[in-house]
């Protein structure tokens, strides 16, 4: 059975807030469903672009075989910093799940999904919303 | 407002607008194929059943409810759901099946739902009903549409109603006295004014989720199959349905691809 370590967050991450023991439940029953063992989770320091305590648990992963988020927007915010944490975690062979959008991140191509969506959801807050539809 | 959309484009929003549906004959046969083919294997697979290849797929789902005990109908769909989705081609040969009006209805770079879902109603079976609703009243964003595809022939309590637009703006002129209490005081007052659905295995249906819909019992002797999946477009709101969560990029043009990765020069301020 594959170890896994749950990653959570005690800040806002991209507007959105979820308590403690929702994300603890949702990363507990993602492993339960993908028959992973789940090794109880590390909560993020709540500074923000803290990514802290994600390093730490990088460097525990030879007695893991990955990491499992509530969710893929608590990844490092900084494009960089980001894409060097996905590209280790491939290149040690190591996975990550993010829990909320049902996705394991195991090779090259599942970086470049994640990118674009990040990349989107970025940009959203800057697109027309429903009521600038109705000016044109 | 200028329009620049085509005569045939022009033709079928107005259609859209009216009805608050289209049904349209798959112009991609083999998709739309693999679909149920896939479905097929996946009973096989879950439900310990064997479909003889003298029988038609057609009669094999059909028939269903007279191949399985009643209270196991929930977790044989579960079962289903989860193979249907981890067969990575399913999901677009589920947009190819429909791409062509959905380019025409909602635009060409589109977000996908991430999971599609199934729909088994078997005869007289009261346990998979969906009441009388719109999905912009649970939170879903009006930019989206759904894609409703039948795996068997659909037709009366067998498939699904809507709410035709005219007879919508009504109710929404008057909300609080055609809801009542409940769904079913709701549905009781609209009923005779929705639209059933009739449509066949190799058509597609797509509809404005914003109009009321749902289905009742199936009074009829077949089970019903089908699947439904929304679409919108990329960069349009977003309900509560978010992007990743909910939905995903599947037709994202190269321009929007370089505008988003774009990053202005830096000037060295020293320079």
């Amino acid at each position: 059975m594959k170890k896994v370590r749950g990653y959570m967050f005690s800040r806002n991450f991209m507007g959105e807030r979820v308590p403690q023991h929702i994300q603890n439940q949702v990363i507990r029953n993602f492993c339960f469903q993908n028959n992973f063992q789940y090794m109880l989770s590390a909560v993020e320091y709540s500074m923000s672009n803290s990514s802290l305590i994600l390093n730490q648990i990088f460097n525990e992963t030879k007695n893991l075989d990955g990491i499992g988020f509530y969710s893929l927007f608590q990844l490092p915010k900084k494009e960089e910093a980001r894409y060097k944490f996905l590209k280790k975690i491939v290149n040690k062979k190591k996975f990550a799940f993010f829990a909320v959008e049902d996705f394991i991140l195991s090779s090259s191509k599942d970086i470049e999904k994640i990118e674009t969506i990040w990349l989107i959801k970025k940009i959203l807050p800057k697109c027309l919303e429903a009521k600038d539809f109705k000016n044109v | 407002m200028i329009d620049f959309k085509e005569s045939y484009e022009k033709k079928l929003s107005k259609d859209f607008k009216k009805k608050g549906y289209l049904i349209f004959n798959t112009n991609d046969t083999a998709s739309l194929n693999y679909l149920r083919d896939k479905i097929v294997s996946s009973i096989e697979r879950t439900c310990n059943l064997n479909h003889k290849k003298n029988k038609s797929k057609e009669e094999f789902l059909n028939t269903f409810h007279k191949k399985i005990k009643k209270h196991n109908l929930n977790n044989h769909r579960l079962k289903i759901i989860n193979l249907i989705n981890k067969d990575r081609k399913f999901k677009e040969k589920y947009f190819h099946s429909a791409k062509k009006l959905l380019y025409t209805i909602v635009g060409n770079e589109l977000s996908m739902q991430t999971r599609i879902n199934l729909s088994i109603q078997t005869p007289k079976d009261n346990s998979s009903l969906l009441p009388v609703h719109s999905d912009i009243w649970s939170g879903d964003s009006p930019f989206e549409v759904v894609v409703w595809i039948p795996l068997v022939n659909c037709y009366k309590t067998k498939a699904m109603y809507i709410l035709p637009p005219n007879e919508y703006k009504k109710v929404e002129k008057n909300f609080s006295k055609y809801s009542g209490n409940s769904s079913k005081e709701f549905f009781s007052k609209i009923k005779k004014k929705v639209k059933w659905i009739h449509i066949d295995f190799g058509q597609i249906l797509i509809f404005n989720q914003a109009l009321p819909h749902g289905n009742v019992v199936n009074f009829e002797k077949e089970t019903r199959w089908s699947m439904n999946c929304r679409f919108k477009s990329i960069f349009s709101p977003y309900g509560d349905k978010k992007i990743g969560e909910f939905f995903e990029p599947i037709t994202l043009k190269v321009a929007s691809e370089l505008a988003l990765k774009y990053k202005l020069p830096q000037i060295d301020e020293k320079s």
